[in-house]
């Protein structure tokens, strides 16, 4: 391999008690493409945040071309070449293309654009005319758009995080094609963050791995390594520790047969052919990494998602075109990965959050008075050891894990038949995470039928009985935990199917 | 580096908006009295004089509670709505399409008994207030269009509608060219209680109670915070956050509707520009003030309509009625920024 372009030696970040970055060296050589890998929260987005000059590191220094830089700000990180491409587009949805193109004053293209424009729409297969607005233009578009502001503004070293995560599989191959160009052509330093082996693959020719806020592996060439080196070292090695599942499984209690859903905005199926069932006193587990048609399918199962193909049954009872309300008198609890905003209402109380399950059943209405409610809350509290002072305090005002007990209580109340746990312990302290292992399990012991949507590996080996793997809205295998290799797990949620 | 930050406080002394009020209230007292002084007038003075002015008498006292009424109705409307978390500047338009509302029932129908015409027409004011507000919540509801903006507007579109009622086809013939329509008549204004103070006032009693009802304990007002909260929450919960939107909407609107209603039949019995004398305008400061709670709603807006009449009555000793209108505009800034400290607090911070 040739000289090092750009070079970072011990950079070390933390956030509060939290060490994002770990003494990382990270090297990127001219004109190749780079694969970053490593789960989330692995530091992928901090290191490429402390490059583009977002954040500041704590400790250690930055080289480009041999010289230390201090990045102090995205400005001065474009000044040195180096751009990114952030997973929420960054455009001026009303402005023209062109506009976008030459907002930024180190934009280099001022006087012969059009040329230039014709040139790198070539490279990208891109068929617009330069004065069409932005927010006219599809996802995969605006994503070429996005690649080509870099382009414009003389970087040199352009991060792309997870660029494929919005493109249909058409567009992605495009996209490697276009890249590949630029890297040969151009003599562009591309970095690739992912979480898809296949684009590692495909995409970049050197490829280095973080996990817990390291750098694991460095400089690894893609060509030499297998899927299987490369998982290990993303997951590392797992502590599978486990509870006794010898409890007694009942009949059937969720039926999700053939669900397919396409989402409506941008026109990208989400789900595919799904079909599982979960029995009484089971946990099934279904593993992936986010973004992976998750959310979709518990909201279909829930009955927020109201537009989709396939069946719903619950004990029996076809639910798939009913609503939220007639699935919970069904006795279906839903604790949604996104606590506060969809679990919780943010600006509303203590004790109106409690009740948004039951206030609708009699023993709590038809007026809501302040003792029924008071009373209901406090049960909560005492049965789930929840710490919440005020009741009327606002629902923010309570730590993480507090929340989390709070909605799991609420949810967990009244032994539901079927429940629907997304995420439950993410972002939570272990104490909190014990908790809500033990309330899970308690509830499966009592007979619920448990779907639980997890992208912890050591979570799903610990609770559930079988284990699903979904991979770009398709479930691509299916385990036993008791006799599953954990390796085979990580790879299936890293799309290899051998 | 030391810098300051903001930090939202854990807990909230429940009476936080009371002592604001008070303090924002003592602020503005404050204001109006550096005001006097620069006109050479003696604030203690003039402000016994409005206090005896206003508040001195049976008489004075039904005026004052009299003035408060429409204030309060429309004010406990913007509570309402403001449940869902959105804002009402309409209610001055929704008093004037009240007061539309009830005359256009009155020259059409005629009822014998005089009790069961005056429900039938105010009625029909809270029907013409929630009508009034009917397409801004429909924008709201279907695109999304920001209810300030459509609220506000209206309020020009039914404000010129008035202009050409009483200019034109009701215009009354006796009215010596000033533009008004034709009185009610006797059979319908709503009689006193005591001294001058209007049965308005009773209604008013009772729906404060209604609002303060529907808001905290009742079911719909549940929805309405939820749905307020978070749209997302309510989906979750199988609350249909738009349909409450829209109703609660349509419920306020209805309530400013009831207050140009009253103020008709107990007040100007004619439609007329003069219907409403920023009434609309100055419940959202009466609202904003007391944190959106009926109660506090009625106890303010009390006060602010003994404000507007203690102010309009010294202009005999030659002070300007507009220092009425700077306390209360005073007491909402005042008030609004105790609240903020109530609700935050400054706190050192190291660097970073």
């Amino acid at each position: 391999m040739n000289n090092k372009f750009l070079e970072t030696r011990n950079v070390t970040k933390t956030f509060g008690k939290l060490k994002a970055l770990d003494d990382v060296n990270f090297n990127l050589y001219q004109g190749k493409i780079h694969g970053l890998l490593g789960e989330n929260g692995a530091g992928k987005s901090s290191l490429m945040n402390i490059l583009s000059g977002i954040y500041q590191p704590d400790k250690g220094s930055i080289y480009l071309d041999g010289e230390k830089q201090k990045i102090l700000n995205p400005d001065f990180a474009s000044k040195l070449g180096i751009g990114m491409v952030h997973q929420e587009f960054r455009l001026v949805e009303s402005f023209s293309i062109k506009d976008n193109l030459t907002l930024s004053k180190s934009n280099i293209y001022k006087n012969d654009f059009l040329k230039s424009f014709k040139k790198y729409s070539e490279i990208f297969a891109l068929n617009v005319n330069e004065n069409e607005i932005i927010s006219n233009l599809s996802v995969g578009e605006k994503q070429k758009i996005e690649i080509m502001k870099l382009i414009f503004n003389d970087s040199r070293i352009m991060l792309l995080d997870e660029p494929t995560a919005v493109l249909t599989p058409q567009e992605t191959s495009q996209l490697k094609n276009s890249l590949v160009t630029l890297a040969q052509e151009d003599m562009k330093t591309m970095v690739l963050i992912t979480h898809k082996l296949k684009e590692i693959k495909e995409f970049t020719e050197i490829v280095s791995v973080m996990k817990n806020g390291k750098m694991v592996a460095q400089d690894l060439p893609t060509k030499d390594v297998t899927d299987n080196q490369l998982i290990e070292l993303m997951m590392g090695t797992v502590k599978t520790s486990t509870v006794n599942k010898d409890n007694e499984v009942g009949k059937i209690k969720l039926n999700v047969e053939n669900i397919n859903y396409t989402d409506s905005v941008n026109n990208i199926k989400k789900l595919e052919d799904i079909n599982f069932q979960v029995k009484a006193g089971e946990i099934l587990g279904l593993a992936g990494v986010s973004g992976n048609g998750q959310v979709e399918l518990a909201n279909i199962i829930s009955g927020i998602e109201r537009i989709y193909e396939g069946k719903i049954i619950i004990d029996n009872t076809d639910v798939s075109s009913k609503g939220v309300r007639s699935r919970k008198k069904l006795n279906l609890s839903y604790i949604p990965e996104n606590r506060l905003g969809v679990g919780l209402a943010p600006g509303v109380s203590v004790i109106d959050n409690s009740i948004v399950k039951d206030y609708f059943h009699t023993k709590l209405g038809p007026h809501l008075s302040r003792n029924k409610t008071s009373n209901y809350l406090e049960s909560l509290i005492k049965q789930f050891s929840i710490k919440a002072p005020n009741p009327k305090a606002e629902i923010s005002t309570l730590s993480g894990g507090n929340m989390q007990k709070l909605l799991m209580g609420r949810e967990l109340v009244g032994d539901p038949d079927v429940i629907i746990a997304s995420q439950p312990t993410r972002g939570l302290d272990v104490n909190a995470v014990d908790a809500i292992h033990n309330l899970l399990i308690d509830q499966r012991n009592k007979g619920s039928a448990i779907f639980l949507i997890s992208e912890d590996l050591d979570e799903l080996f610990k609770l559930s009985h079988r284990l699903l793997v979904i991979f770009e809205g398709k479930i691509v295998k299916s385990f036993n935990t008791v006799d599953a290799d954990i390796n085979d797990v990580g790879l299936a949620m890293a799309g290899v199917n051998e | 580096m030391n810098k300051y930050i903001l930090t939202k406080r854990q807990v909230v002394n429940e009476l936080s908006t009371f002592y604001s009020f008070l303090l924002g209230f003592l602020i503005a007292l404050m204001i109006g009295s550096i005001i006097l002084l620069i006109q050479d007038k003696n604030p203690f003075d003039t402000f016994s004089l409005m206090f005896k002015l206003s508040i001195g008498s049976v008489n004075s006292l039904s005026s004052s509670l009299n003035k408060a009424t429409p204030l309060i109705l429309a004010g406990l409307g913007i509570a309402i709505i403001n449940t869902v978390k959105l804002w009402n500047i309409g209610a001055e338009g929704q008093i004037f399409m009240g007061a539309i509302a009830v005359n256009l029932i009155y020259i059409n129908f005629q009822l014998t008994n005089s009790t069961s015409f005056i429900f039938v027409l105010l009625v029909s004011a809270f029907i013409g207030g929630a009508f009034c507000i009917l397409i801004p919540a429909i924008t709201k509801v279907l695109f999304g269009v920001n209810e300030i903006i459509t609220t506000l507007l209206t309020n020009y579109i039914v404000i010129g509608l008035t202009i050409y009622l009483v200019n034109g086809p009701w215009k009354d013939p006796g009215s010596l060219n000033f533009p008004a329509a034709a009185y009610v008549g006797k059979e319908v204004y709503l009689p006193t209680i005591f001294g001058k103070l209007s049965y308005g006032f009773l209604i008013c009693i009772l729906f404060t109670v209604f609002a303060h009802y529907l808001k905290n304990s009742s079911v719909f007002g549940y929805e309405m915070r939820i749905a307020g909260g978070s749209e997302m929450t309510a989906i979750y919960a199988g609350i249909n956050a738009k349909q409450k939107a829209f109703f609660a909407m349509l419920i306020g609107g209805g309530f400013a509707g009831l207050a140009g209603g009253v103020e008709l039949l107990s007040q100007t019995h004619r439609v007329s520009t003069g219907i409403s004398q920023g009434f609309g305008y100055t419940a959202i400061i009466v609202a904003a003030i007391t944190g959106m709670r009926p109660i506090g709603i009625f106890l303010v807006g009390s006060l602010f309509g003994a404000l507007s009449i203690g102010g309009s009555v010294i202009q005999t000793i030659g002070v300007s009625t507009y220092i009425a209108d700077i306390i209360q505009a005073s007491t909402l800034f005042g008030a609004l920024v105790i609240q903020f400290f109530f609700n935050y607090k400054l706190k050192r911070a190291d660097d970073g």
